[in-house]
Protein backbone atom coordinates (compact mmCIF):
# COMPACT_ATOMS: atom_id res chain seq x y z
CA UNK A 1 0.00 0.00 0.00
CA UNK A 2 2.72 2.19 1.22
CA UNK A 3 4.67 1.35 -1.94
CA UNK A 4 1.25 2.29 -4.18
CA UNK A 5 0.91 5.89 -2.70
CA UNK A 6 4.78 6.00 -3.46
CA UNK A 7 4.49 5.01 -7.19
CA UNK A 8 1.03 7.39 -7.40
CA UNK A 9 3.22 10.74 -5.37
CA UNK A 10 6.23 9.86 -8.16
CA UNK A 11 4.06 8.76 -11.20
CA UNK A 12 1.53 11.65 -10.55
CA UNK A 13 2.06 13.97 -13.62
CA UNK A 14 2.21 10.90 -16.07
CA UNK A 15 -1.04 9.91 -14.72
CA UNK A 16 -2.16 13.36 -15.31
CA UNK A 17 -0.71 13.56 -18.55
CA UNK A 18 -3.05 10.52 -19.19
CA UNK A 19 -5.98 12.11 -18.13
CA UNK A 20 -5.95 15.10 -19.86
CA UNK A 21 -4.92 13.63 -23.26
CA UNK A 22 -8.06 11.27 -23.19
CA UNK A 23 -10.29 14.18 -21.95
CA UNK A 24 -9.43 16.07 -24.94
CA UNK A 25 -9.47 13.45 -27.10
CA UNK A 26 -13.16 13.08 -25.66
CA UNK A 27 -14.10 16.42 -26.02
CA UNK A 28 -12.24 17.33 -29.30
CA UNK A 29 -14.54 14.92 -31.13
CA UNK A 30 -18.23 16.81 -30.71
CA UNK A 31 -16.09 20.55 -30.32
CA UNK A 32 -14.96 19.99 -34.20
CA UNK A 33 -17.44 18.00 -35.05
CA UNK A 34 -15.36 15.09 -36.19
CA UNK A 35 -17.05 12.39 -37.72
CA UNK A 36 -17.16 9.25 -35.72
CA UNK A 37 -16.17 7.18 -38.79
CA UNK A 38 -12.90 8.87 -39.04
CA UNK A 39 -12.04 8.93 -35.46
CA UNK A 40 -14.29 7.37 -32.71
CA UNK A 41 -14.14 8.75 -28.57
CA UNK A 42 -12.43 6.71 -26.23
CA UNK A 43 -16.05 6.49 -24.59
CA UNK A 44 -17.47 4.92 -27.56
CA UNK A 45 -14.38 2.82 -28.21
CA UNK A 46 -14.94 1.38 -24.83
CA UNK A 47 -18.64 0.73 -25.45
CA UNK A 48 -18.54 -1.30 -29.12
CA UNK A 49 -15.30 -2.94 -27.99
CA UNK A 50 -16.91 -4.39 -24.93
CA UNK A 51 -19.42 -5.82 -27.22
CA UNK A 52 -16.80 -7.62 -29.20
CA UNK A 53 -14.78 -8.85 -25.96
CA UNK A 54 -14.98 -12.53 -26.80
CA UNK A 55 -13.59 -12.21 -30.13
CA UNK A 56 -11.01 -9.70 -28.81
CA UNK A 57 -9.40 -11.76 -26.07
CA UNK A 58 -9.87 -14.84 -28.24
CA UNK A 59 -7.97 -13.02 -30.85
CA UNK A 60 -5.08 -11.72 -28.68
CA UNK A 61 -4.55 -15.24 -27.28
CA UNK A 62 -3.99 -16.20 -30.95
CA UNK A 63 -1.28 -13.55 -31.69
CA UNK A 64 -0.23 -14.00 -28.29
CA UNK A 65 0.96 -17.38 -28.71
CA UNK A 66 2.44 -16.46 -32.20
CA UNK A 67 4.41 -13.73 -30.73
CA UNK A 68 5.32 -15.57 -27.28
CA UNK A 69 6.56 -18.80 -29.66
CA UNK A 70 8.33 -16.71 -31.77
CA UNK A 71 10.49 -14.90 -29.33
CA UNK A 72 11.31 -18.13 -27.53
CA UNK A 73 12.54 -19.52 -30.46
CA UNK A 74 14.32 -16.59 -31.61
CA UNK A 75 15.70 -16.45 -28.01
CA UNK A 76 17.13 -20.03 -28.34
CA UNK A 77 18.69 -19.83 -31.55
CA UNK A 78 19.83 -15.75 -31.09
CA UNK A 79 21.74 -16.49 -28.23
CA UNK A 80 22.80 -19.69 -29.38
CA UNK A 81 24.22 -18.36 -32.31
CA UNK A 82 26.13 -15.51 -30.49
CA UNK A 83 27.64 -17.59 -28.12
CA UNK A 84 28.89 -19.98 -31.04
CA UNK A 85 30.13 -16.73 -33.35
CA UNK A 86 31.70 -15.15 -30.51
CA UNK A 87 33.73 -18.90 -29.33
CA UNK A 88 34.65 -19.76 -33.13
CA UNK A 89 36.66 -17.52 -35.79
CA UNK A 90 35.60 -19.13 -38.33
CA UNK A 91 32.20 -18.46 -37.45
CA UNK A 92 33.27 -14.90 -37.16
CA UNK A 93 34.49 -14.83 -40.10
CA UNK A 94 31.40 -16.01 -42.17
CA UNK A 95 28.03 -16.37 -40.27
CA UNK A 96 28.66 -12.77 -38.87
CA UNK A 97 29.65 -10.92 -41.81
CA UNK A 98 26.20 -12.40 -43.30
CA UNK A 99 23.96 -11.70 -39.94
CA UNK A 100 25.54 -7.93 -39.95
CA UNK A 101 24.49 -7.64 -43.88
CA UNK A 102 20.93 -9.29 -43.45
CA UNK A 103 19.94 -7.00 -40.68
CA UNK A 104 20.05 -4.33 -43.10
CA UNK A 105 16.92 -6.30 -45.13
CA UNK A 106 13.49 -5.44 -43.69
CA UNK A 107 12.96 -8.81 -42.59
CA UNK A 108 8.85 -8.18 -42.63
CA UNK A 109 9.48 -7.72 -46.60
CA UNK A 110 9.46 -11.18 -46.59
CA UNK A 111 6.36 -11.94 -44.64
CA UNK A 112 4.21 -11.93 -47.96
CA UNK A 113 6.54 -15.10 -49.39
CA UNK A 114 6.47 -16.91 -46.36
CA UNK A 115 2.28 -16.50 -46.35
CA UNK A 116 2.65 -17.86 -49.80
CA UNK A 117 5.31 -20.88 -48.93
CA UNK A 118 3.81 -21.96 -45.86
CA UNK A 119 -0.01 -21.17 -45.84
CA UNK A 120 -2.00 -19.18 -43.18
CA UNK A 121 -1.73 -21.05 -40.80
CA UNK A 122 0.35 -20.92 -37.34
CA UNK A 123 3.90 -21.82 -38.57
CA UNK A 124 4.50 -18.66 -41.09
CA UNK A 125 3.81 -16.02 -38.46
CA UNK A 126 6.07 -17.61 -36.35
CA UNK A 127 8.93 -17.72 -38.63
CA UNK A 128 8.32 -13.62 -39.49
CA UNK A 129 8.55 -13.36 -35.61
CA UNK A 130 11.67 -15.27 -35.41
CA UNK A 131 13.00 -13.16 -38.61
CA UNK A 132 12.32 -9.79 -36.71
CA UNK A 133 13.46 -10.83 -33.00
CA UNK A 134 16.65 -13.02 -34.16
CA UNK A 135 18.64 -10.30 -35.13
CA UNK A 136 18.84 -7.83 -32.98
CA UNK A 137 19.06 -11.13 -30.09
CA UNK A 138 22.09 -11.93 -31.83
CA UNK A 139 23.70 -9.38 -32.89
CA UNK A 140 23.97 -7.79 -29.09
CA UNK A 141 24.59 -11.44 -27.79
CA UNK A 142 28.03 -11.30 -30.12
CA UNK A 143 28.64 -7.85 -28.76
CA UNK A 144 28.19 -9.30 -25.38
CA UNK A 145 30.08 -12.67 -25.47
CA UNK A 146 33.54 -10.70 -26.96
CA UNK A 147 33.35 -7.49 -24.57
CA UNK A 148 34.56 -8.98 -21.46
CA UNK A 149 37.48 -6.66 -20.59
CA UNK A 150 41.18 -7.91 -20.98
CA UNK A 151 42.05 -7.95 -17.38
CA UNK A 152 39.45 -10.39 -16.89
CA UNK A 153 40.18 -12.78 -19.55
CA UNK A 154 43.46 -12.47 -18.48
CA UNK A 155 42.59 -12.93 -14.56
CA UNK A 156 41.13 -16.17 -15.58
CA UNK A 157 43.55 -17.48 -17.50
CA UNK A 158 46.06 -17.23 -14.51
CA UNK A 159 43.62 -19.32 -12.70
CA UNK A 160 43.65 -22.76 -14.75
CA UNK A 161 40.30 -22.51 -15.01
CA UNK A 162 38.44 -25.11 -17.43
CA UNK A 163 36.93 -23.16 -20.07
CA UNK A 164 32.99 -24.35 -19.23
CA UNK A 165 33.91 -23.21 -15.61
CA UNK A 166 35.20 -19.95 -16.83
CA UNK A 167 32.09 -19.85 -19.11
CA UNK A 168 29.68 -20.09 -16.38
CA UNK A 169 31.77 -17.89 -13.65
CA UNK A 170 32.92 -14.75 -16.24
CA UNK A 171 31.77 -14.80 -19.50
CA UNK A 172 28.39 -15.37 -19.29
CA UNK A 173 27.02 -13.08 -15.88
CA UNK A 174 29.34 -10.42 -17.52
CA UNK A 175 27.70 -10.52 -20.86
CA UNK A 176 23.75 -10.82 -19.61
CA UNK A 177 23.81 -7.08 -19.50
CA UNK A 178 24.17 -6.34 -23.28
CA UNK A 179 22.13 -9.67 -24.18
CA UNK A 180 19.37 -8.27 -22.57
CA UNK A 181 19.48 -4.99 -24.57
CA UNK A 182 19.46 -7.20 -27.31
CA UNK A 183 16.05 -9.21 -26.02
CA UNK A 184 14.11 -5.88 -24.63
CA UNK A 185 14.70 -4.55 -28.60
CA UNK A 186 12.94 -8.03 -29.89
CA UNK A 187 10.29 -7.82 -27.38
CA UNK A 188 8.87 -4.60 -28.72
CA UNK A 189 9.61 -5.71 -32.54
CA UNK A 190 7.86 -9.42 -31.80
CA UNK A 191 4.07 -8.29 -31.53
CA UNK A 192 4.65 -5.58 -34.87
CA UNK A 193 6.26 -8.69 -36.62
CA UNK A 194 2.97 -10.91 -35.62
CA UNK A 195 0.79 -8.38 -36.12
CA UNK A 196 1.77 -7.85 -40.20
CA UNK A 197 1.96 -11.18 -40.74
CA UNK A 198 -1.21 -11.38 -39.38
CA UNK A 199 -2.55 -8.26 -41.99
CA UNK A 200 -1.02 -10.17 -45.22
CA UNK A 201 -2.97 -13.37 -44.59
CA UNK A 202 -4.71 -15.02 -41.91
CA UNK A 203 -8.12 -16.14 -40.48
CA UNK A 204 -7.70 -15.04 -37.29
CA UNK A 205 -6.04 -12.91 -34.58
CA UNK A 206 -5.73 -9.20 -33.72
CA UNK A 207 -3.83 -7.94 -36.84
CA UNK A 208 -6.68 -10.14 -38.83
CA UNK A 209 -9.08 -8.56 -36.34
CA UNK A 210 -7.72 -4.77 -37.14
CA UNK A 211 -7.75 -5.22 -40.85
CA UNK A 212 -11.39 -6.34 -41.08
CA UNK A 213 -13.22 -3.77 -39.12
CA UNK A 214 -11.06 -0.65 -40.80
CA UNK A 215 -12.22 -2.62 -43.95
CA UNK A 216 -15.79 -2.43 -42.03
CA UNK A 217 -15.16 1.57 -41.45
CA UNK A 218 -15.16 0.35 -38.08
CA UNK A 219 -12.59 2.64 -36.47
CA UNK A 220 -13.73 2.12 -33.31
CA UNK A 221 -13.40 -1.51 -33.23
CA UNK A 222 -9.54 -1.08 -35.04
CA UNK A 223 -8.98 1.09 -31.29
CA UNK A 224 -10.54 -1.83 -29.50
CA UNK A 225 -7.88 -3.99 -31.06
CA UNK A 226 -5.21 -2.21 -31.21
CA UNK A 227 -5.63 -1.69 -27.46
CA UNK A 228 -5.35 -5.15 -27.08
CA UNK A 229 -1.89 -5.45 -28.80
CA UNK A 230 -0.82 -2.67 -26.54
CA UNK A 231 -1.09 -4.48 -23.85
CA UNK A 232 0.13 -7.99 -25.27
CA UNK A 233 3.46 -6.16 -25.98
CA UNK A 234 3.62 -4.29 -22.49
CA UNK A 235 3.07 -6.87 -20.98
CA UNK A 236 5.81 -9.46 -22.59
CA UNK A 237 8.25 -6.39 -22.78
CA UNK A 238 7.15 -6.20 -18.40
CA UNK A 239 8.29 -9.68 -18.74
CA UNK A 240 11.27 -9.75 -20.26
CA UNK A 241 12.21 -5.95 -17.53
CA UNK A 242 10.86 -8.34 -15.01
CA UNK A 243 13.75 -10.90 -15.30
CA UNK A 244 16.29 -8.29 -16.14
CA UNK A 245 15.50 -7.76 -12.87
CA UNK A 246 15.81 -11.38 -11.17
CA UNK A 247 18.24 -12.42 -13.49
CA UNK A 248 20.69 -9.19 -13.18
CA UNK A 249 20.17 -7.21 -10.17
CA UNK A 250 23.42 -6.10 -9.43
CA UNK A 251 23.24 -4.54 -13.27
CA UNK A 252 19.95 -2.17 -12.27
CA UNK A 253 21.72 -1.36 -8.58
CA UNK A 254 24.62 -0.22 -10.59
CA UNK A 255 22.27 2.00 -13.14
CA UNK A 256 20.75 3.75 -10.15
CA UNK A 257 23.89 4.57 -7.92
CA UNK A 258 25.25 5.94 -11.38
CA UNK A 259 22.70 8.49 -12.20
CA UNK B 1 71.70 -22.68 -7.40
CA UNK B 2 70.00 -21.44 -10.27
CA UNK B 3 67.60 -18.17 -9.60
CA UNK B 4 63.73 -18.35 -8.91
CA UNK B 5 62.57 -16.64 -11.79
CA UNK B 6 65.05 -16.60 -15.11
CA UNK B 7 64.38 -14.23 -17.99
CA UNK B 8 66.87 -15.12 -20.58
CA UNK B 9 66.98 -12.81 -24.04
CA UNK B 10 63.57 -12.26 -23.64
CA UNK B 11 62.02 -9.78 -26.69
CA UNK B 12 58.64 -9.22 -28.01
CA UNK B 13 57.59 -7.58 -31.47
CA UNK B 14 53.71 -7.05 -32.33
CA UNK B 15 52.43 -7.32 -35.58
CA UNK B 16 54.52 -8.01 -38.68
CA UNK B 17 55.50 -6.52 -41.83
CA UNK B 18 55.54 -2.80 -42.04
CA UNK B 19 52.75 -2.80 -39.12
CA UNK B 20 55.90 -4.65 -36.91
CA UNK B 21 56.39 -2.44 -33.31
CA UNK B 22 59.41 -3.51 -31.35
CA UNK B 23 57.71 -3.69 -27.84
CA UNK B 24 60.29 -5.31 -25.82
CA UNK B 25 63.55 -6.76 -25.33
CA UNK B 26 65.89 -8.11 -25.58
CA UNK B 27 66.46 -8.60 -22.04
CA UNK B 28 67.87 -11.03 -19.38
CA UNK B 29 66.46 -10.58 -15.45
CA UNK B 30 66.99 -12.80 -12.37
CA UNK B 31 64.83 -12.53 -9.97
CA UNK B 32 65.65 -14.49 -6.20
CA UNK B 33 62.80 -16.09 -4.38
CA UNK B 34 61.36 -13.71 -1.99
CA UNK B 35 62.11 -11.02 -3.43
CA UNK B 36 60.42 -7.69 -4.02
CA UNK B 37 61.38 -6.15 -7.81
CA UNK B 38 59.89 -3.19 -9.38
CA UNK B 39 60.12 -2.60 -13.28
CA UNK B 40 60.51 1.32 -13.80
CA UNK B 41 60.09 3.22 -17.15
CA UNK B 42 58.08 5.05 -18.54
CA UNK B 43 54.24 4.57 -20.02
CA UNK B 44 54.91 2.47 -23.47
CA UNK B 45 58.37 1.08 -23.01
CA UNK B 46 57.01 -2.84 -22.63
CA UNK B 47 56.65 -3.19 -18.93
CA UNK B 48 53.35 -4.72 -19.04
CA UNK B 49 54.66 -6.64 -21.83
CA UNK B 50 57.50 -8.05 -19.90
CA UNK B 51 55.25 -8.69 -16.70
CA UNK B 52 52.85 -10.74 -19.08
CA UNK B 53 55.28 -12.75 -20.93
CA UNK B 54 56.72 -13.97 -17.22
CA UNK B 55 53.28 -14.93 -16.13
CA UNK B 56 52.98 -17.01 -19.59
CA UNK B 57 50.01 -15.02 -20.53
CA UNK B 58 51.48 -13.87 -23.90
CA UNK B 59 53.86 -15.27 -25.60
CA UNK B 60 57.30 -13.95 -26.54
CA UNK B 61 58.72 -13.49 -29.98
CA UNK B 62 61.90 -14.40 -28.73
CA UNK B 63 64.00 -15.80 -25.79
CA UNK B 64 63.14 -17.65 -22.85
CA UNK B 65 60.91 -17.78 -19.27
CA UNK B 66 62.16 -20.00 -16.76
CA UNK B 67 60.77 -20.81 -13.06
CA UNK B 68 62.58 -22.86 -10.78
CA UNK B 69 64.63 -24.13 -14.32
CA UNK B 70 61.41 -25.02 -15.62
CA UNK B 71 60.42 -23.23 -19.06
CA UNK B 72 57.05 -21.22 -19.35
CA UNK B 73 55.11 -22.07 -22.12
CA UNK B 74 51.25 -20.87 -21.54
CA UNK B 75 50.05 -19.52 -18.40
CA UNK B 76 51.13 -19.41 -15.37
CA UNK B 77 48.94 -20.82 -12.47
CA UNK B 78 50.32 -20.43 -9.41
CA UNK B 79 50.26 -16.61 -9.45
CA UNK B 80 48.30 -13.54 -8.44
CA UNK B 81 47.40 -11.17 -10.17
CA UNK B 82 46.54 -7.33 -9.95
CA UNK B 83 45.89 -4.67 -12.81
CA UNK B 84 45.24 -0.60 -12.92
CA UNK B 85 41.66 -2.26 -13.69
CA UNK B 86 40.59 -4.09 -11.00
CA UNK B 87 39.61 -8.20 -11.79
CA UNK B 88 36.24 -7.79 -9.31
CA UNK B 89 32.96 -8.71 -11.05
CA UNK B 90 30.23 -6.90 -10.59
CA UNK B 91 27.89 -9.07 -9.32
CA UNK B 92 29.13 -10.68 -6.74
CA UNK B 93 30.31 -8.83 -3.07
CA UNK B 94 33.44 -8.40 -1.95
CA UNK B 95 33.95 -11.72 -0.56
CA UNK B 96 32.31 -13.53 -3.75
CA UNK B 97 35.02 -12.10 -5.55
CA UNK B 98 37.54 -13.09 -3.16
CA UNK B 99 35.96 -16.86 -3.18
CA UNK B 100 35.98 -16.29 -7.31
CA UNK B 101 39.51 -16.86 -7.21
CA UNK B 102 39.36 -19.84 -4.87
CA UNK B 103 36.22 -21.06 -7.27
CA UNK B 104 38.06 -20.99 -10.65
CA UNK B 105 40.62 -22.98 -9.23
CA UNK B 106 38.75 -25.55 -8.05
CA UNK B 107 39.26 -25.09 -3.89
CA UNK B 108 37.16 -25.93 -1.31
CA UNK B 109 35.22 -22.23 0.08
CA UNK B 110 34.65 -23.45 3.72
CA UNK B 111 38.19 -23.95 4.28
CA UNK B 112 39.40 -20.36 2.90
CA UNK B 113 36.12 -18.40 5.06
CA UNK B 114 38.44 -17.69 8.38
CA UNK B 115 41.43 -16.71 6.04
CA UNK B 116 39.23 -14.37 3.66
CA UNK B 117 38.16 -12.87 7.12
CA UNK B 118 41.64 -12.33 8.16
CA UNK B 119 42.98 -10.66 4.81
CA UNK B 120 39.93 -8.11 4.76
CA UNK B 121 40.86 -7.33 8.14
CA UNK B 122 44.56 -6.68 7.54
CA UNK B 123 43.43 -4.19 4.62
CA UNK B 124 40.70 -2.82 6.35
CA UNK B 125 38.11 -4.25 4.81
CA UNK B 126 35.98 -6.44 7.31
CA UNK B 127 33.30 -4.45 7.53
CA UNK B 128 32.84 -4.14 3.63
CA UNK B 129 33.05 -7.57 2.89
CA UNK B 130 29.01 -8.11 1.43
CA UNK B 131 28.79 -5.20 -0.45
CA UNK B 132 29.06 -5.05 -3.78
CA UNK B 133 32.01 -3.49 -5.94
CA UNK B 134 30.62 -0.20 -7.20
CA UNK B 135 29.82 0.70 -3.76
CA UNK B 136 33.34 0.99 -2.68
CA UNK B 137 35.43 3.54 -3.43
CA UNK B 138 38.23 3.26 -6.35
CA UNK B 139 41.05 2.65 -3.23
CA UNK B 140 39.04 -0.13 -1.42
CA UNK B 141 38.37 -1.39 -4.71
CA UNK B 142 41.91 -2.13 -5.32
CA UNK B 143 42.26 -3.28 -1.52
CA UNK B 144 39.55 -5.60 -2.63
CA UNK B 145 41.37 -6.63 -5.84
CA UNK B 146 44.85 -7.44 -3.53
CA UNK B 147 42.71 -9.89 -1.65
CA UNK B 148 41.43 -11.21 -4.43
CA UNK B 149 44.90 -11.71 -6.02
CA UNK B 150 46.12 -13.43 -2.59
CA UNK B 151 44.10 -15.45 -1.09
CA UNK B 152 45.47 -18.84 -2.70
CA UNK B 153 48.99 -17.70 -1.48
CA UNK B 154 50.18 -17.96 -4.81
CA UNK B 155 54.04 -17.46 -4.77
CA UNK B 156 54.35 -15.23 -7.42
CA UNK B 157 52.17 -11.76 -7.19
CA UNK B 158 52.62 -9.59 -10.84
CA UNK B 159 51.24 -5.72 -10.55
CA UNK B 160 50.43 -4.32 -13.03
CA UNK B 161 50.72 -0.48 -12.30
CA UNK B 162 47.61 -1.71 -9.31
CA UNK B 163 47.99 2.18 -8.24
CA UNK B 164 47.75 4.11 -11.33
CA UNK B 165 44.43 5.42 -10.87
CA UNK B 166 44.09 6.10 -7.55
CA UNK B 167 44.62 10.01 -5.38
CA UNK B 168 48.14 10.38 -3.84
CA UNK B 169 46.70 9.43 -0.07
CA UNK B 170 45.39 5.91 -0.98
CA UNK B 171 48.23 5.44 -3.06
CA UNK B 172 50.67 5.85 0.08
CA UNK B 173 47.63 4.02 2.57
CA UNK B 174 47.55 1.14 0.24
CA UNK B 175 51.61 0.50 -0.33
CA UNK B 176 51.70 0.47 3.54
CA UNK B 177 49.34 -2.90 3.03
CA UNK B 178 51.08 -4.09 0.43
CA UNK B 179 54.08 -4.35 2.15
CA UNK B 180 52.35 -5.29 5.42
CA UNK B 181 51.34 -8.14 3.44
CA UNK B 182 54.44 -8.80 1.89
CA UNK B 183 56.56 -8.98 5.10
CA UNK B 184 54.08 -11.66 6.26
CA UNK B 185 54.25 -13.69 3.11
CA UNK B 186 57.28 -12.78 1.06
CA UNK B 187 55.77 -13.81 -2.10
CA UNK B 188 57.95 -12.85 -4.99
CA UNK B 189 56.63 -9.53 -6.65
CA UNK B 190 57.41 -8.03 -9.86
CA UNK B 191 55.53 -4.63 -9.62
CA UNK B 192 55.30 -2.58 -12.35
CA UNK B 193 55.01 0.81 -11.91
CA UNK B 194 55.89 4.57 -13.45
CA UNK B 195 56.46 6.05 -9.93
CA UNK B 196 60.04 6.40 -8.74
CA UNK B 197 58.91 6.46 -4.89
CA UNK B 198 56.59 3.76 -5.27
CA UNK B 199 59.51 1.86 -6.51
CA UNK B 200 61.54 2.77 -4.46
CA UNK B 201 60.30 2.54 -0.88
CA UNK B 202 58.62 -1.03 -2.05
CA UNK B 203 61.57 -2.96 -3.58
CA UNK B 204 64.45 -4.66 -2.67
CA UNK B 205 65.51 -4.30 -6.47
CA UNK B 206 64.43 -1.45 -8.74
CA UNK B 207 64.79 -2.43 -12.87
CA UNK B 208 65.37 0.57 -14.85
CA UNK B 209 63.27 0.45 -18.45
CA UNK B 210 64.76 2.36 -21.27
CA UNK B 211 62.08 4.12 -23.71
CA UNK B 212 60.29 1.52 -25.80
CA UNK B 213 61.61 -1.02 -27.56
CA UNK B 214 62.66 -0.89 -23.81
CA UNK B 215 65.69 -3.02 -22.52
CA UNK B 216 67.54 -3.01 -19.29
CA UNK B 217 69.15 0.28 -18.52
CA UNK B 218 70.36 -0.45 -14.65
CA UNK B 219 69.12 -2.30 -11.53
CA UNK B 220 69.22 -0.65 -8.58
CA UNK B 221 69.46 -2.49 -5.22
CA UNK B 222 67.66 -0.75 -2.71
CA UNK B 223 69.67 -0.78 0.12
CA UNK B 224 66.79 0.12 2.97
CA UNK B 225 65.67 -1.59 5.99
CA UNK B 226 61.57 -2.65 6.25
CA UNK B 227 59.37 -1.65 6.73
CA UNK B 228 59.82 1.92 5.01
CA UNK B 229 57.57 3.91 6.61
CA UNK B 230 57.55 7.80 6.93
CA UNK B 231 60.88 8.47 8.37
CA UNK B 232 62.75 6.06 5.68
CA UNK B 233 61.03 8.28 3.27
CA UNK B 234 62.72 11.86 4.79
CA UNK B 235 65.67 10.05 4.90
CA UNK B 236 68.39 11.44 2.77
CA UNK B 237 69.56 7.79 1.41
CA UNK B 238 65.86 7.78 -0.06
CA UNK B 239 65.94 10.87 -1.41
CA UNK B 240 69.27 9.87 -2.78
CA UNK B 241 67.82 6.55 -4.75
CA UNK B 242 64.81 8.58 -5.97
CA UNK B 243 67.48 11.82 -6.99
CA UNK B 244 69.71 8.82 -9.02
CA UNK B 245 66.47 6.99 -10.88
CA UNK B 246 65.39 10.39 -11.90
CA UNK B 247 68.80 11.37 -13.73
CA UNK B 248 68.53 8.15 -15.73
CA UNK B 249 64.90 8.82 -17.03
CA UNK B 250 66.48 12.50 -17.74
CA UNK B 251 69.14 11.43 -19.81
CA UNK B 252 66.35 9.62 -21.90
CA UNK B 253 64.36 12.91 -22.07
CA UNK B 254 61.74 10.98 -20.60
CA UNK B 255 61.28 13.94 -17.43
Amino acid sequence: MKKFIKWIASGWMLILFFVGFFLFWEYSIPLFDIPRYILPSPSEIVLKGSADLDKLVYYTGVTALETVLGYIIALILGVGFGIAISFSSILRRTLYPFFVSIEMTPKIAFAPLFISWFGFGLMPKVIIVVLVCFFPIVLNAILAFNSLSNELTLFYQSTGASRLKTFFSIRLPAALPQCFVGFKYAAINATVGATIAEFIGSDKGLGFYISIVTGNMRPDLAFAGIFFLTVLGLTIFGFVTMMEKILIPWHISMKRINK
Amino acid sequence: MKNFIEVTELKKVFGNGEDEVHAFGPATININSGEFVSVLGPSGCGKSTLMLMVAGLLDSTSGKVEFENKVVNGPKTDIGIMFQDNTLVPWRTVRGNIELQLELRGLNLKDYQEKINNILKSVNLDDFADRFPNELSGGMQQRAAFCQAMIHDPKIILLDEPLGKLDAMTREKIRADFQKLWMVKKPTVIFVTHSIEEAVQLSNRVILITPRPGKIDREIKIDLPYPRDLQIKRSAKFTEYVNSIQEVFHKYGVI
